[in-house]
């Protein structure tokens, strides 16, 4: 009995942290976004609230606060105003699974996973959850009684179905290179073996630009990001909200950006695994150890967030008949090629008897068997293109 | 086993032959596709296997179905001409291709030994009908058809599904065998075993949803109304391959799994074959169409079939596959015809499938002409067709078997057969004496060798039926 | 077992709720929550892996794609009133006879005491890896030739003829 309470008081105090760290990651990634995107455009960005403007955050929420909170005309009221809660609540369920770090002493032999709970499908909750995000936007959209904002909500149905594909293909993929669904395992899986290099990064390359690409779309970031693409749609589905509604849509975007960070960390960079772990757990003792991975994912994660702001302040937003032709011609054969490959690359080392870097040699080289297949198919559909045009 | 596996690959194999620009190939590789599955299907004979952990057993009466359906497929594939030159509305390979698969999923209802494989081969067969049914795009009837068809099809396929999950709760088993022998033992006590109403329930939802795709009496709304709307091509696949196959799929598991509560579906049975023989025969009737005719008579002709799978004497295999046979054959060549002289004489640019169309064919066109009077009369049943023996071997299964209601039964086929002459006559009737002025039709080589085979294999089984019924 | 009751109750009323709505949308979103409610039943029965899969496809895929279509077609006007009393009537008495039905099946039915074994590793998802892969491979297998007609069958009935009207 006391052993359990006092699990169930550490876990109960894990996931309120971990709920409070990802708001404020979010929070303070609308803040980011504006220090990146200042930097650069060779501008200042926000300095005026506090040093550095850091408070900039909290003045944005009492704004969206104190706006007014319009409901449209006949509008189904219930739902929209429903919904942008049901998208804050996808976007904060993610985190559920996702390893924020290794097992901590709680002493008396009580040991706790820094995890909300360790399920046996733990990837696939992950995807579950992110298959149903699509129904905030999309039922918003509709109850907005709107018609940009049903065309952005439109576009985000197909748009998420269409790249969910790719990236439950990339995911199969890690599955089959580390044989459970559960995260905790395919980060332990990363851990054995020689520090960094055992990250699955190294084996899955193709699978990991995939799933990147794939994340950058399910959050509808730029260059994903027709759903608000505001030139075609004024603000998407998000068009009719105000206040602090539109606050939980743009919330829940950035919270999307984090735990997908942390998912990608996950996978394919070793969750909470650092270098020389080891001896940081042997000097330090377990709880150290364990710390210091949480920092490590939170890094890793934080890095992603980063990445995205970077590609958005890079990179221009796509059309919508590219992004549905590199959904489907373009990311889920290559998908299916890299599960293919993986199974080769699995099998080759254990058929030759060959040593574990065999296999990482063996996916590497499908980059090139992919580039060249992509060649010689592109040249022989040019050719046909122009023998189209010819006529 | 070998031909599903054959008939999966192939079909494959024959979307990728779409990217060949000749159409000629394309029904000459599909029909050799077909005939080595056959071949495959054949090399068996005589062995009793179990396939990959009891879901597949093959012995001679599956092979026996098996064959039959191949062979009418290698049929409707050999009058298909390469679904004509319109090079844009027309997709030949994929047709070819869910027609391979279509008959694999045919197969795998004929062979199953487990309830989940007769669900997937149902499905497959039932998803390439819909798809071929509604393949006339531009053709408002077609897309009805289509989409009726579907939404029939899966609410009866739903249905099938409860009914096989109930069973399993019952019994405990997805092996037919296995749910016989529970079946049969705890009938034995005579009483109620548990849950004894959960597996009526699910005998009774089974039995539904096969019904429907043989199209009996109280669920054949859909028949008349897909068999004129699809393209005639599917429409002689779909009354020969989808019958067979879902005649052979419920006399497999009647025979095996339910024997023992047989008057638990034996009355609603009896009810049911006769209310398709009455519905089928006397609607056809009326029809001024010529396919929707054909789609009342299979209705009917699913009613005879019945009649065998009732009576549950020795016979009973031999005579459901002479009949099945008979009536395959006499099907194809009638539609062959069909189709052929509707394409010839169009009527605001569609084909005309009324009897009208067929006025005074056996001028310019004696063979087509022949073709179809045989194929009439096998229909029929008139001596020395195979449709007689067909009805003749029915007929004698039902009098050996004792039970009064038979005796009924027997009253209602036979009077119901006299009606079938009196349909089954009036092409006859245009054929040869109404006026009507038709070309001369010119025939593909292999659709006259076709025809050729049909009209012989329906007159040789007429004379000698001992040829084919011994084999049984 | 409370839990179970509980379930069942927001099972079946959603369920009512999907036949009843007036609004198209707000029946599909009340099939969702329906589907919501089978998972959890399937995770009271440990089957973690169905409850994840029946999210995903069902929930997350399929009912997107229905809500998407409703939305386009814009059902709100012309709902015609087709049905007349007399198929009403038939409807009402047919299920009310299945129900009947089933509901003395049920009522007659033993459950004993659950005698298969069950045990943790029941509806995990390596034990039905295990089944899937080795007991019922060939249906498996053989599922993929029916996915793959389904599919042929919607590009060749979805593709866009030459000289067809675009939209």
């Amino acid at each position: 009995m006391e052993i359990t309470s006092t699990l169930f008081a550490a876990k109960a105090i894990y996931i309120g942290l971990i709920f409070a760290i990802t708001l404020g990651v979010a929070a303070y990634s609308t803040y980011g976004e504006r220090i990146v995107a200042a930097w650069m455009q060779d501008r200042v960005g926000p300095d005026r609230a506090g040093p550095f403007g850091i408070f900039q955050p909290l003045a944005d929420a009492v704004k969206m606060f104190m706006k007014e909170d319009f409901i449209p005309a006949n509008s189904s009221k219930w739902l929209f105003i429903a919904w942008p809660c049901l998208s804050m609540l996808t976007a904060l369920l993610t985190s559920a699974v996702v390893p924020f770090g290794d097992k901590l002493d709680l002493g008396g032999g009580i040991e706790m996973d820094l995890q909300g709970i360790d399920v046996n499908i733990g990837i696939l909750w992950v995807f579950g959850i992110v298959s149903l995000g699509v129904y905030g936007i999309l039922v918003g959209g509709w109850a907005s009684n709107n018609k940009y904002s049903l065309l952005g909500a439109i576009r985000a149905a197909s748009q998420n179905i269409s790249y969910e594909l790719a990236m439950g293909l990339s995911i199969i993929a890690i599955l089959m290179m580390t044989g459970s669904l559960s995260t905790k395992v395919i980060v332990e899986t990363q851990q054995n073996g020689a520090g960094f290099l055992s990250w699955n990064i190294w084996s899955q390359p193709i699978g990991f630009v995939i799933f990147i690409v794939c994340a950058f779309a399910e959050c509808n970031r730029t260059p994903f990001d027709l759903p608000e693409c505001e030139t075609e749609l004024i603000g998407g589905y998000h068009t009719e909200y105000s206040s602090m509604k539109l606050g939980f849509y743009l919330f829940s975007e950035y919270i999307n950006m984090f735990v997908s960070g942390a998912v990608m960390a996950t996978l394919y960079f070793g969750g909470y695994d650092y270098p020389f772990n080891e001896v940081v757990e042997a000097q330090f003792g377990q709880n150290i150890a364990a710390l210091v991975g949480v920092g490590a994912l939170m890094g890793k994660a934080l890095f992603f967030v980063f990445v995205f702001m970077w590609v958005r302040w890079t990179l221009p937003r796509f059309r919508y008949d590219q992004l549905m032709n590199l959904g489907w011609t373009g990311l889920i054969p290559i998908s299916m090629f890299n599960v293919v490959w993986t199974g080769l690359s699995i099998l080759i080392p254990t058929t030759f008897n060959l040593p574990a870097w065999a296999s990482i040699v063996v996916s590497w080289s499908g980059i090139g068997v992919l580039l060249i297949g992509l060649i010689i198919y592109h040249g022989a559909t040019s050719k046909k293109k122009t023998v189209a045009l010819a006529h | 086993m070998n031909a599903i596996i054959a008939l999966s690959l192939s079909g494959i194999a024959s979307l990728f032959l779409g990217f060949s620009t000749n159409r000629k190939n394309l029904l000459i590789t599909t029909l050799l596709f077909v005939l080595v599955a056959l071949g495959l299907n054949l090399a068996d004979w005589n062995h009793e296997y179990f396939w990959f952990n009891n879901m597949l057993k093959t012995d001679n009466l599956s092979i026996n179905f098996s064959s039959v359906i191949l062979l009418s497929t290698a049929l409707v594939v050999a009058i298909s001409r390469s679904f004509g030159d319109d090079e844009e509305h027309t997709h030949p390979a994929e047709y070819y291709a869910i027609m391979l698969f279509a008959a694999a999923g045919a197969l795998m209802m004929v062979t199953y030994e487990n309830m989940i494989m007769l669900f997937v081969g149902l499905e497959i067969l039932s998803v390439s009908m819909y798809i071929l049914t509604g393949s006339d795009k531009r053709n408002l009837r077609s897309n009805e058809a289509a989409l009726k068809y579907f939404l029939m099809g899966a609410f009866a396929t739903g249905i099938l599904l409860f009914g096989v999950a109930l069973v399993y709760g019952a019994t405990g088993s997805f092996n037919i065998h296995g749910i016989g022998e529970v079946v049969s033992r705890t009938k034995k006590g005579m009483e109620l075993f548990e849950g004894g109403v959960i597996l009526y329930a699910g005998i009774i939802l089974i039995f539904i949803g096969l019904l429907f795709k043989v199209s009996a009496a109280p669920f054949h709304f859909w028949t008349p109304d897909v068999y004129e709307g699809a393209p005639t091509i599917f429409t002689t696949f779909m009354s020969t391959v989808v019958k067979t196959a879902g005649v052979a799929a419920m006399y497999r598991l009647l025979s095996i799994s339910f024997p023992a509560v047989y008057g638990l579906w034996g009355n609603p049975l009896v009810w049911i074959t006769c209310l398709t023989l009455i519905v089928g025969n006397i609607t056809a009737v009326y029809q001024q169409s010529f396919k929707r005719m054909l789609a009342y008579s299979s209705i009917s002709h699913a009613g005879y079939l019945l009649i065998t799978i009732l009576a549950k004497t020795p016979n009973t295999n031999g005579s459901i596959l002479f009949y099945s046979l008979a009536y395959s054959i006499a099907t194809i060549s009638a539609f062959a015809v069909l189709m052929i002289v509707s394409e010839n004489k169009p009527k605001d640019g569609k084909p005309d499938e009324s009897f009208e169309a067929l006025n005074g064919l056996s001028v310019n066109n004696p063979f087509l002409a022949f073709v179809l009077t045989v194929s009439m009369l096998s229909l029929a049943g008139i001596p020395l067709t195979a449709g007689f023996f067909g009805k003749f071997f029915i007929f004698t299964d039902a009098f050996s078997n004792v039970s009064p209601l038979f005796k009924n039964i027997l009253v209602v086929a036979i009077l119901m057969s006299a009606v079938g002459v009196y349909y089954y006559f009036k092409p006859i009737i245009a054929v040869y004496m109404k006026k009507g002025e038709i070309a001369e039709i010119q025939l593909p080589l292999i659709y006259k060798i076709t025809l050729i085979i049909t009209t012989a294999l329906t007159i040789i089984l007429g004379i000698a039926p001992d040829l084919v019924k011994n084999m049984f | 077992m409370n839990f179970w009751y509980f379930l069942t109750a927001l099972t079946l009323l959603s369920a009512l709720m999907v036949v009843f709505a007036k609004n198209p949308i707000h029946s599909v979103l009340y099939l969702v929550f329906t589907f919501f409610c089978i998972s959890g039943h399937y995770v009271l029965l440990n089957a973690q892996f169905l409850m994840a899969v029946n999210i995903i496809v069902y929930a997350g895929a399929i009912m997107v794609l229905f809500l998407f279509v409703i939305m386009m077609l814009d059902l709100r006007k012309n709902v015609p009133e087709s049905k007349s009393n007399l198929t009403k009537l038939a409807g009402a008495v047919l299920g009310g006879t299945l129900l009947v039905v089933f509901i003395a099946a049920t009522r007659h039915m033993n459950l004993g005491n659950g005698s298969g074994a069950i045990g943790a590793q029941t509806g995990m998802v390596e034990s039905l890896g295990m089944i899937l892969y080795k007991d019922y491979l060939l249906p498996f297998e053989l599922v993929s030739v029916l996915f793959f007609v389904a599919m042929v069958g919607a590009v060749m009935l979805g593709k866009r003829e030459a000289g067809e009207r675009n939209f």
